[in-house]
């Protein structure tokens, strides 16, 4: 599973730092991520945080 | 909360009167979500609907721009009686609300920087100021209307700040924002009806900010207006039209949901002492309380999308050129996003509410919007010593946005301690 935060959408609002702190920052007004591969037991802060994203800008990818 | 008569057939969530009367129809919303959360809607005074009560359902419908179109119907509006139709170009606005893809997103991202968290955060001291001097102006009483004395008071002075408009034209931009959004109430009607108030307080507004606009193109300024007025899409300045409408939107949108939000955040806080009392000794507990007082209040009631092709949501087919009404309060009582959705419990987390809408029209002002909240109750809970209701509340005629108008407070505030 890999996080894709889709920067067009991306305004910086962050709902995602609020949900998982562990996976995401916001500097410049965009979202990035502070770890690639992300422990499973993250994956329901970070399905939190995909869920919060105002703009819908972040997804899970298989690939 | 009490209508065991519930059914189908006696179900109404769009009569502005009714919200008047009543508030929220959550009884009828939890109803409609139970057993028909697609609902269609045919009634007088307004074009058929589908009624949309689920919060998954707003969401995927709000994720899909380009197959959901705002621009052919903004909201269901619904007209006073005898009231006619008019077309809808004959008073046209063209602003980021009626905007879609990819004209919404470049007239969006010309102001989005400037609403980001990092951006407001700039923003408290004055605002903390602001709501200072308005606490501080009602200081020594003991009985006030919260909502034309503070709650009113905090975000018309923050927005025109930011887009700035002069201190002493503010009262004026306070009353055509009342007869924008409340023109369809008695209490702020001119003209004969409520599309003549709309009218005339659009008029009088485009030929404010035409000068504002002129003046700010001669001799920029730190300010929104300044910023709009000398901006450039697709490589030419704004048309007359998009500018004083996005100028007109950013006055509207910034004024009744953060005011309403407020006054129904106290109200709740009235009603549920506990949690009043939680945030005095907690204060550290603002930032989830500000999420609990947007879900509990869900200013905005909703936003009309229109297919541009069939489609089905939840089993459910639309037809091309149908509309749907989402619901956010509905969204907010979810009772399959929320556990206890119909408790006020200032400590929620998570708490995903929609309050702000989401997906490609998330509300442009939410960190603006949470900011003042934070200000504000942040201030009340430190000089607030009790407050309870010295009157009815009245409520605002309309179904599109949720009003208090009046809310009677008898009270004891403290002196600011800053």
């Amino acid at each position: 599973m890999k996080i894709v935060i889709d920067l067009k959408l991306c305004e910086g609002n962050e709902r995602c730092v609020a949900a998982a702190p562990e996976v995401f920052e916001v500097h410049d007004d965009q979202s990035h991520l502070r770890i690639e591969n992300p422990p499973s037991a993250l994956m329901e802060k970070i399905r939190l945080a995909i869920r919060m994203c105002p703009r819908q800008a972040i997804s899970l990818s298989d690939r | 909360m009490s209508t065991p008569e519930l059914s189908l057939g006696s179900i109404d969530v769009i009569t502005p009167e009714h919200y008047q009367q009543n508030g929220y129809p959550h009884a009828q919303w939890t109803y409609l979500r139970k057993h028909k959360p697609v609902f269609h809607v045919e009634q007088p005074r307004t074009d058929p609907f589908w009624a949309i009560t689920k919060a998954a359902d707003i969401m995927e419908i709000s994720k899909q721009p380009k197959l959901w179109l705002n621009g052919p119907r903004l909201a269901v509006f619904v007209l006073s009686p005898g009231e006619e139709a008019l077309p809808p170009e004959a008073l046209p606005l063209k602003h980021l609300l009626n905007m879609d893809p990819p004209q919404h997103g470049q007239y969006r991202s010309l102001l989005s920087r400037y609403f980001t968290p990092r951006s407001v955060r700039a923003l408290e001291p004055e605002v903390s100021r602001i709501t200072t001097t308005v606490l501080d102006d009602v200081m020594g009483r003991t009985e006030c209307d919260f909502v034309t004395e503070i709650s009113s008071k905090v975000p018309v002075a923050v927005i025109a700040e930011m887009l700035g408009v002069p201190r002493q034209d503010w009262p004026t931009l306070f009353r055509w924002t009342n007869e924008i959004i409340g023109g369809g109430d008695p209490e702020f009607q001119r003209g004969e009806n409520p599309t003549e108030t709309f009218a005339q307080a659009r008029m009088e507004m485009f030929q404010y900010f035409t000068n504002l606009v002129a003046e700010r193109q001669k001799h920029p300024a730190n300010d929104v207006t300044s910023i709009l007025a000398n901006a450039k899409v697709d490589g030419a300045a704004l048309p007359t039209l998009e500018l004083l409408s996005y100028l007109l939107v950013l006055v509207v949108a910034g004024n009744e949901t953060t005011r309403n939000a407020t006054t129904g955040g106290l109200l709740a806080m009235i009603e549920n002492p506990s949690q009043f009392q939680r945030l005095k000794s907690d204060p550290g507990i603002i930032k989830t309380a500000v999420e609990e007082i947007v879900r509990w209040t869900s200013p905005v009631i909703q936003f009309a999308r229109t297919a541009t092709q069939d489609t089905v949501v939840r089993g459910q087919k639309i037809k091309a050129g149908e509309s749907v009404c989402l619901f956010y309060p509905s969204a907010n009582r979810d009772e399959e996003v929320f556990d206890e959705p119909f408790r006020f419990d200032i400590g929620r987390n998570p708490n995903p509410h929609l309050g702000f809408g989401i997906g490609e029209h998330f509300c442009l002002g939410s960190n603006l919007a949470r900011l003042e909240l934070e200000v504000i109750f942040r201030e009340l809970a430190k000089r607030l010593d009790r407050a309870e209701l010295a009157g009815p509340v009245a409520r605002l005629r309309s179904s599109f946005v949720g009003g208090i108008k009046h809310m009677p407070i008898r009270y004891k505030l403290g002196p600011s301690h800053d």
